[in-house]
Formats: C-alpha cells, sequence, structure tokens
C-alpha cells in the first residue's frame, strides 16, 4: 500500500550495518583496523585488509577495544577532587565547570609562579603533538613523551649513528640475532607477523638472547640465557672476532663510515674469552656466531629491539649492535636494515609531488626557557636527550627540590607515570606537593586518583582523528575515524585542548576549530587524500620496494619509473648524511668530548645487579599494554595478575612453592609478590610483567592485584639517551 | 555440495597471542568464565635445554563424534558436511556429551543454560562463506582453513606440503582439526 511502511525498501528496516576503518589505539603500534558497526555499536574488529601486511589479523588486545568502550568502569563525568589530594574523595561536574576550573587554575599558576611551573606529558602520537602544541603556547618547554621511559636509547643511538631512523626488513633476512625484542608480546602486527614467518622457516636462523624463556625464545634455533643486562659485552666480542679477522664489509665501513680505528682500539680486549664471565655465553659459540652472521651477511640482521633498557650503559649496547649491522655491510640492502623512503624524497627523486606532504596543525612555538631536565640544553647532563620528549627520570626530584624553578602543575593525559616511570613512591610524594593535576582518561589510574580535575577521554573507537604517515620502506598514511559517537559526557582530547585555549586567550594560534578542519588544513586541501582515508583508512604509495645499495631493486624502481636515472637512485646513497661528520659514525666525537668513554662502543657501565643476588627483568604481555589495559574486561580475564617468574633452584633455596609469597626488595623498594616456578629462566633472574601491583580503589578489580618492578626501580638513568633502566638488582625476603 | 572442511593449527607458527580465544568470545558472545577456544602454551625440559608446546583447545569436528551417538534427543546432531552442532531447544544439560568428549570441547553456557562449543562460526560466517573468526584474525596466520575437496585450497595444498597430525588420532574419531607440529626447541 501506498505511504505505508511496507513501501519502504527493506533496507530501511533492517538498520545499519557498516565498516569503518580506522587504527588500532589499544597499544601504541597503530595498527589499521576495520571496524563493523551495527545499528551504531562496533560489534567487530579485524585488521584493515587495505594494508597488506595485516590481512585481517588483529591481536586480542585489538579485539577487546569494544570490551573497553563498554567497560562499566569507564568514566563519563568530569569529577573534582573535594578531600586531600589522593584520599578520592570526588564530586561530579559538568564539562564546562571541569573546563573553566582548569582554565583558571592554569591562568593562576602561569600569573604566580610562570607558565613554566607546569608539566605535560602524553604517549608520543597525536596526543603528544597536540599537548606539546598546547604547552608550548601556553609558554611551557616541559613536555615529556614516554620516550624516556621507552624507546629513547634506541632513538638515540640511530640519531647519533646514521643521523635518521633505520627499519629492520625481516622479511627477506636469513639470518636474524634478537637480543631480548620480543616481537611475540610486545606486539607490532606487520613486524610480528614477518617475524613469525621468519621464525617457521626452516631455511632460516633465528639466534634469541634472552635471560628468560620468553615467546621468541621459544621460536628460536639457539636460544641463548644470556645474563641480564649483558647484551654490550656479547657484541663487543662479535665486533672483536670481526675486526680480528677482518670479516667485515670493508668497501662498506671505508666508503660510508668514520671511526673505525677508534672502533678497533677499544675492542682490542673484548674477545670471546672475555665476555664469558659477563654473559656466560661460551666463547666458541661467539666464535661460531660471529661466522655464521659474517658467511649471512648482508642478509642477516642483529636486532636492536624497541624497548629493551637493560644497563646503564643502554646507548652504548645500542650502538653496538648497530655498528655491528654496519660492519656486516646490510645497510640498504634486502634482508637487511634501510632507512625510511620518505614522500619528500620519493617527490625529488620522482622529480613530481606524487605523494602528499601534510602540514602540522599543532603550532608549538620555541617558548625560549629552559626546561627543568635540561634536556636538548648545551652543558647539561641530558643535551643529547630530544627537547620534545624529556626524561620523566628527572620529575620526582625537579619537583621535590623546586629546582631550577618552582613546578607546581601537571597535565597528563592517559599517562600514567605512577605505574610506567621507576621509583612511584618517591613521584606520588612529588606529586602531593604540586597544586594543580589534571589527568584526562578513559579510566580512574592510580595517577588520576592524584588530580584535581579528571577529565572523561573518548577512546579511540569514538574518536576521530588527523592523518599520520607511516615511514618505512613505503610510505603510507593512516586516519583515525570514529565508528560510534563518543560515549555521554565524554570527548576527545583535541575538543578539550581547543576549548583550553580559547579560555586561555590563544585559540587563535590554531588554524582549525574542527576535525574538520584540522584535516583539511594537515591534508593542505588534498581532498583525494581525505576521501581515501575516511573510505580506506589506509592509504599506500604504489612503489616497488626500493634498497638503495641492492641492484635489481634500484632497477626494479627504475623500471617502473623510466624517466629515473639508474645513476640518481643510487646516488641517493652517496649524500652527506644529517650526523656531525655527515658520515655513518662509529665514533661520535661531540658524545666522547661530553661523555667521555661513550663515543665508540666499549665495555662500561654493565652492572645491573649492584651486588644483589638476583636480577630483576620486566617485559611486555601479549594480553596487556604497559598500564593500560588491565581493567579492560576480555583482558582481564586472561590474565588478571602477574606473578614473578622464578628457577625452581631459586625457588628451592628460599623454601617456596608454587604460588607462595614472598617479598623482592632493594634500597628502593620492597613488593609483595606470588612464586611462578619455572624451567624458563636463569636461576640468577627474576621476570615481572609490567602493569600490575596497581593503587587504584576505584578500580577494584585490578587495585593492588600483582606486582609492580617499576617500585623497585632508581631514578638513575642511562647516560646519554636518559634512559629508564628497567633491570636491577634485588633480594628475596621469605613473607 | 558437501564440504570437507579442514582447519590447520601451525604450531610453529603460533605465538600464545590468544587473539582466536577473543576473537571467539566477541563473535559468539561467550560468557566471560567460559571458552569455546583457548591456545594452551607450555613450557617442557630442564634449563636450558627448554621447548615450548601450543596447543589449541576447542572442538576438532569428528567425522565419528563421540557426542552425538551419547545425545539422548538428539540434541547433538551431525550436518552434511560433518560438522557437529547443537540444537539448543533439545539440550536438556544431561552432560552425556560432555564426558564422552575426549577434547575437553564442550561445556554448560552459564547464561543460557545449554551445552555449547565451537561452531566453526557456522552460522555467522561459514554459512556466508566467511573464515572462521579465530582464523581470520589469526595474527601470524597460523590458522588455515578450507575445503579439502578443492585441490587448490590452502589447506588441501599445506596437507600436501606438510606432516599434518590428528589430536588423539588413536581414538579413531577423525577430527578435522589438525596440526603441524613444532620442529624447534627440545621435545617433549
Amino acid at each position: 500500500m501506498q505511504g505505508s511502511l511496507r513501501a519502504l525498501e527493506p533496507s530501511v528496516l533492517k538498520g545499519e550495518d557498516k565498516w569503518v576503518r580506522s587504527v588500532c589505539e589499544m597499544c601504541s603500534s597503530r595498527c589499521a583496523i576495520d571496524v563493523r558497526v551495527v545499528d551504531g555499536k562496533p560489534v567487530w574488529l579485524q585488521g584493515n585488509a587495505f594494508d597488506a601486511r595485516m590481512h585481517t589479523s588483529i591481536c586480542a588486545r585489538g579485539l577487546s577495544g569494544v570490551s573497553q568502550l563498554y567497560d562499566k568502569d569507564r568514566l563519563t563525568t568530569p569529577l573534582i577532587r573535594v578531600g586531600q589530594r589522593g584520599e578520592n574523595r570526588w564530586r561530579e561536574a559538568s564539562l564546562d565547570e571541569a573546563l573553566s576550573f582548569v582554565a583558571s587554575s592554569m591562568q593562576r599558576l602561569k600569573k604566580t609562579y610562570g607558565a613554566q611551573s607546569m608539566l605535560f606529558s602524553s604517549k608520543t602520537g597525536e596526543s603528544f603533538d597536540l599537548l606539546s602544541s598546547f604547552a608550548s603556547n601556553y609558554g611551557s618547554p616541559n613536555t615529556f613523551s614516554h620516550w624516556s621511559s621507552c624507546p629513547i636509547a634506541i632513538e638515540s643511538a640511530l640519531e647519533q649513528t646514521f643521523g635518521e631512523r633505520a627499519y629492520r626488513d625481516f622479511e627477506h633476512a636469513d639470518y636474524i640475532v634478537n637480543f631480548g625484542h620480543n616481537l611475540f608480546e610486545g606486539l607490532d602486527i606487520p613486524l610480528s607477523k614477518a617475524m613469525a614467518r621468519f621464525a617457521a622457516n626452516p631455511s632460516k636462523k633465528l639466534i634469541v638472547l634472552d635471560p628468560r624463556f620468553s615467546m621468541m625464545a621459544g621460536k628460536a634455533d639457539e636460544w641463548y640465557p644470556i645474563r641480564a643486562g649483558q647484551d654490550l659485552a656479547f657484541v663487543l666480542s662479535l665486533l672483536h672476532v670481526w675486526l680480528r679477522d677482518a670479516k667485515y664489509d670493508h668497501a662498506f665501513v671505508q666508503r660510508y663510515c668514520i671511526g673505525l680505528d677508534a672502533l678497533k682500539a677499544s675492542l682490542k680486549e673484548t674477545t670471546p674469552q672475555w665476555q664469558e664471565r659477563y654473559t656466560g655465553i661460551d666463547a666458541r659459540t661467539i666464535e661460531r656466531l660471529a661466522d655464521e652472521i659474517y658467511r649471512a651477511a648482508p642478509r642477516c640482521i642483529l636486532d636492536w629491539g624497541h624497548k629493551a633498557t637493560t644497563s646503564p650503559a643502554e646507548f652504548q649496547r645500542t650502538r653496538a649492535i648497530l655498528i655491528a649491522n654496519v660492519l656486516m655491510g646490510n645497510v640498504e640492502k634486502k634482508g637487511g636494515i634501510y632507512f625510511a623512503k620518505t614522500p619528500e624524497m620519493l617527490n625529488e627523486l620522482l622529480q613530481k609531488p606524487l605523494f602528499p606532504l601534510l602540514q602540522s596543525p599543532y603550532p608549538a612555538p620555541n617558548v625560549g626557557i629552559s626546561r627543568i631536565d635540561g634536556a636538548g640544553e648545551e652543558g647539561s647532563a641530558y643535551r643529547f636527550v630530544p627537547k620534545k620528549h624529556g626524561v620523566l627520570n628527572s620529575i620526582a626530584d625537579a619537583i621535590l627540590t623546586q629546582q631550577p624553578y618552582a613546578i607546581k602543575g601537571w597535565f597528563l593525559t592517559r599517562h600514567n607515570p605512577l605505574v610506567t616511570v621507576a621509583d612511584p613512591q618517591k613521584m606520588r610524594a612529588a606529586m602531593a606537593t604540586l597544586e594543580l593535576i589534571v589527568v584526562n582518561d578513559i579510566y580512574m589510574s592510580d595517577t588520576a586518583m592524584m588530580a584535581d580535575v579528571v577529565l572523561p577521554e573518548a577512546t579511540y573507537l569514538e574518536r576521530d582523528e588527523g592523518i599520520h604517515v607511516h615511514q618505512g620502506l613505503i610510505p603510507s598514511y593512516t586516519m583515525r575515524n570514529r565508528a560510534l559517537m563518543p560515549l555521554r559526557g565524554t570527548q576527545s582530547l583535541r575538543e578539550t585542548v581547543r576549548r583550553l585555549a580559547d579560555a586561555l586567550g590563544f585559540g587563535d594560534a590554531y588554524p582549525w576549530k574542527t576535525i574538520q578542519e584540522l584535516r583539511a588544513y594537515q591534508a593542505k586541501g588534498d581532498s583525494a587524500l581525505l576521501e581515501s582515508l575516511v573510505k580506506r583508512g589506509y592509504v599506500q604509495a604504489t612503489i616497488p620496494p626500493l634498497f638503495l645499495r641492492e641492484e635489481a631493486s634500484v632497477r626494479a624502481f627504475c623500471e617502473r619509473y623510466a624517466h629515473v636515472d639508474l645513476m640518481r637512485v643510487s646516488e641517493m646513497f652517496e649524500r652527506r648524511r644529517k650526523t656531525p661528520s655527515g658520515k655513518i659514525e662509529l665514533f661520535c666525537a661531540h658524545i666522547e668530548e661530553a661523555f667521555a668513554g661513550y663515543g665508540v662502543p666499549c665495555a662500561v657501565d654493565m652492572d645491573v645487579q649492584h651486588n644483589y643476588p638476583y636480577t630483576l627483568i620486566s617485559g611486555k604481555s601479549a594480553i596487556h599494554t604497559n598500564a593500560h589495559t588491565q581493567n579492560v574486561p576480555y583482558l582481564h580475564a586472561l590474565m588478571s595478575e602477574n606473578p614473578l617468574w622464578m628457577h625452581p633452584s631459586t625457588a628451592k633455596a628460599h623454601g617456596l612453592r608454587p604460588n607462595d609469597t614472598c617479598y623482592i626488595e632493594n634500597e628502593i623498594g620492597k613488593e609483595k609478590v606470588k612464586v611462578f616456578i619455572t624451567e624458563g629462566i636463569r636461576p640468577d633472574t627474576l621476570f615481572l610483567y609490567m602493569g600490575f601491583g596497581r593503587q587504584t580503589p576505584l578500580l577494584p578489580k585490578i587495585d593492588r592485584k600483582g606486582s609492580s618492578a617499576s617500585k623497585l626501580l632508581s631514578l638513575q638513568t642511562a647516560p646519554v639517551c636518559g634512559a629508564m633502566i628497567t633491570n636491577t638488582g634485588v633480594r628475596i625476603v621469605r613473607a | 555440495m558437501a564440504k570437507a572442511y579442514r582447519l590447520i593449527f601451525d604450531e610453529n607458527l603460533c605465538i600464545g597471542c590468544q587473539a582466536c580465544n577473543v576473537a571467539c568470545r566477541l563473535e559468539n558472545d561467550v560468557p566471560e568464565e567460559v571458552y569455546r577456544l583457548q591456545v594452551h602454551v607450555t613450557t617442557h625440559g630442564v634449563f636450558p635445554h627448554l621447548g615450548m608446546h601450543f596447543e589449541r583447545r576447542s572442538c576438532v569436528m569428528c567425522d565419528e563424534p563421540p557426542c552425538v551417538s551419547v545425545c539422548p534427543t538428539g540434541a547433538s546432531f551431525q550436518s552434511k558436511d560433518g560438522l557437529v552442532h547443537i540444537h539448543e531447544s533439545q539440550c536438556i544439560t544431561c552432560k552425556y556429551c560432555i564426558l564422552a568428549c575426549p577434547y575437553h570441547a564442550r561445556f554448560i553456557n552459564p547464561v543460557k543454560n545449554v551445552v555449547e562449543k565451537c561452531t566453526f562460526c557456522f552460522e555467522s560466517r561459514l554459512s556466508k562463506a566467511l573464515d572462521p573468526a579465530c582464523v581470520s584474525v589469526c595474527t601470524t596466520e597460523a590458522l588455515r582453513f578450507g575445503d579439502m575437496d578443492q585441490e587448490d585450497s590452502a589447506v588441501a595444498m599445506l596437507s600436501r606440503k606438510e606432516t599434518v597430525l590428528f589430536p588423539k588420532a588413536h581414538l579413531g574419531t577423525k577430527p578435522k582439526v589438525c596440526f603441524i607440529p613444532a620442529r624447534k626447541g627440545a621435545k617433549v
């Protein structure tokens, strides 16, 4: 009948069933995802197959995005503190009230103590770029990313050695030496998948060094339970053997590197016999491995890992590993390591603007005030630490001593330093003295409980964001597209920051108000790119993979782009590098000048045990992300605590049985642990997964469940790079 | 046409990440305290000579299913493709099938109070020519699924190339789920 319900298309009655392409945020790997949304609710998540490396794969954490979205413990109303700081007495407030409270408090601090008295912290990514911009427009130089508690050693070592980031071609390698890079638990789907294929291929060889029988170790052809923190000694002896026997890529080193003589001089004594006492690995094994790696070169990778921070010598360890790759001549070789083929570089090479260049929508003017940690400042202990990332370990002391100047406030977005930074006891005491703490988060975290104002954030499934460029062999672009509107009361950090900027009087600094304007600005009006990113969530350049020192690869590239001269491509590698010498630096003169003994790899600062009987090490699990996911129902059901790994002989020596509780302690702290007895760890080593042992009475499911390794870590940092040191000496005490 | 389904679990590729486990829960709305699918990871050997074993624990879709013959009401049945399913409305929760299953694959859904297990995601995915949820999300592509009658299917090709083993093969249940055993590490 005309005009009746029956006359309508059946689809009108069926409700909406659509796919939204976005970017995951259950960890920091930023995998491209595909979200199925039925009647406005996300019901299914999978990898975004437009990224061929993903296909439809996704991990347990990624799949749990829906579980996080609808977790009943999620924050949906702003809270303002009414009791003492940390006492957990709150009142609900409207978003307007909460934001105006934050703005007026920040205004007051700026007037009384100066804008530099506010600290700002976030993990890297869009939220960090946004917050850094907010901080500098407000007038504070004190921005902190998670870097110094995570990948800063590798970032720093790459910068000092190559002048840029390098990447690993696991896919085509024949031989990989893995130094505790636990890719099968700290997942990054494209990388982990490539590594899994490698490990499962009988014609390839995987060597894993780890004090613990990790998932990676379980897939190794040979596993060496190296003594914790002693990677450096192992690599120094490998380098020694190669230099002793002249088994390295002479032509490459001569042409592209500086400092071979200094390296040789430094490695005279680091023989395979010498390293035995540090690593516990047999000298003959080193000789054999050195020979095998050399024979596999250049299709070999010495994998520097992501976050390792094994000892104070972290910078040296990581540089030594990079230099091992260099000696094997695997740079810009298939199955070796390579540098990013950036859109800028490709456009220049092809003499056409084929790949979109973005402009930053986050203006960050230089505020002209030095930082509390001196990061990036000439003459400071942290002169080689990037200014915008800072050193998290320096915060507590700076607050407690109010040096170098008054520090009164801290704005944190989904950052939980009371779990992820060393010595949280001291950090808690420091936080207690602040006048303003603002926490933007989806959960009432340990840190949120110390706040004056808690702002409930929308999760990534509810957020539209800007464009992200992924650098690598082939550049790609991703964009977070929201699958549903934010739950009542929550909003994105972008909206929060934009409103606060208006209230603080510097809204004009931003060339955008809405996300549409932000995206258009960022893409410089490239509507085709934006349209693809809304529809597909992932856009990749279609160039053939290009390894500049691989003849076949260069030829294939030039066949595809006939107008590009072969020589022109090869010459890209001949350019001056962005290091002080313009070459790959085996020896860094400017580092040596500031940190004697650190210019070239050598055996320094390798002790982590400090006369304690055991070394406590920690790491990621495949189920949880740092201090972020412990309350997510699906993941909590899989892993709700983190018992301490202990070798049977250690347990026996202390009269401990499975599931017994005991304490581990050192001069920093004392932590209660439950014992998990396993053959999969060295008798002198103990292991904890990260992110547990929380103090979150408002999240009762995870409150005081499991143990926190951070409580036993000192605020000492690794020279040059400022990294937190996550291995430490402890003793076992009976409960 | 009837299908000869097979699911291959490659222990060499599995990293025990539990993506399959969570995917199954999300796809099939499995209540929190029970599982249709888990991967158990165990370490064996004596330090430092160790090995890791990965075991997929779920229904193996027997060609000769002991759970069907013991069912007093016909709730447990086998489809023309040889898949074992449960008519929820006919299940009286007598638990005979739970005891009969040598793979410990069945359990009582505490919300519905009926016996439940893996279905290869038959209704929501397989019947629409989609792979089971666990197969489609596997982070390392350790799971392969398909029709053995199609010579060029991934499972047929992989079965020709690799030695596949069937769990508890000696019981004569003829599972459709098989595995490629780990090549590395200390032997059990």
